[in-house]
């Protein structure tokens, strides 16, 4: 078994500057397309679960449609859960996943 | 169905003009919603329970007990106002939610992800799917 050495100042600092980076990296939500959700009922979920004003609600609903899918929050992990939960409570596809 | 199935009222309600044959089929979605969240083996149950961070096995105890229980609130109130001829926000938002949950699990359980698959299946199911489209189409217009 190796034996501990305690740690210098200069890797207590880059350790602690690496636990801040991967602790601050967002989380993403993440939307999902399907083939038979009308888009007017995404653009409505998203106004009501974000509270986004008709036209962002309706840009997001679009790049879900085109893309495939669509990073529609970003944040702190249980917000993003939270978000995630309400979504698919909504009847929409979502996930969520750490901004890489 | 012709003409708009959910019209908002100048009261603020959204009025349900669904016929018998109308909510018959909202009661049938609404009611296959409620059994699939307590029973594993329905067709619909996987669908209700899908991962929230894919990234892991199991996900957050606390988000999947809050969905469980939004979603019961839900599809209860959706229940509760099937035969209202009125709809506060609330009730249709409950209804919406339902809906659209009772239209995703039907594509899931058949397993049709693509438009070429929903092109390509059975004729009754395509009529399901296209009132559950028309319903959340009109409700969504109204909301």
């Amino acid at each position: 078994m190796p034996s501990l050495k305690p740690l210098r100042v200069s890797d207590q600092t880059q350790t602690e500057s690496s636990v801040a980076t991967l602790t601050e990296r967002p989380w993403n939500v993440v939307v999902w397309d399907d083939p038979v959700t009308p888009m007017s009922v995404v653009v409505v979920i998203f106004r009501k679960i974000f509270g986004y004003p008709n036209n962002k609600a309706t840009q997001l609903m679009l790049t879900v449609h085109h893309e495939g899918r669509a990073i529609v929050w970003s944040g702190p992990l249980e917000r993003a859960q939270g978000y995630c939960v309400k979504l698919q409570v909504a009847g929409l596809l979502c996930t969520i996943e750490q901004d890489s | 169905m012709a003409g708009r199935l959910f019209v908002r009222r100048r009261d603020g309600r959204i009025e349900v003009r669904l016929n018998d044959a109308g909510r018959e089929i909202a009661r049938e979605a609404f009611g296959h919603v409620l059994a699939a969240e307590t029973d594993p083996t329905h067709e619909w149950h996987a669908s209700l329970n899908g991962p929230i961070d894919p990234s892991h096995d199991v996900d957050d105890p606390l988000a999947t007990f809050n969905r469980q229980h939004e979603m019961t609130s839900n599809v209860e109130l959706a229940v509760a106002t099937l035969g209202e001829e009125f709809l506060n926000d609330a009730e249709a938002w409950a209804w919406l939610c339902t809906l659209q949950i009772a239209l995703r699990a039907t594509i899931t359980a058949k397993g049709i992800l693509t438009s070429d698959r929903l092109e390509e299946t059975d004729d009754t199911t395509r009529d399901y799917i296209q009132t559950l489209q028309a319903f959340l189409f009109s409700l969504a217009d109204a909301m």
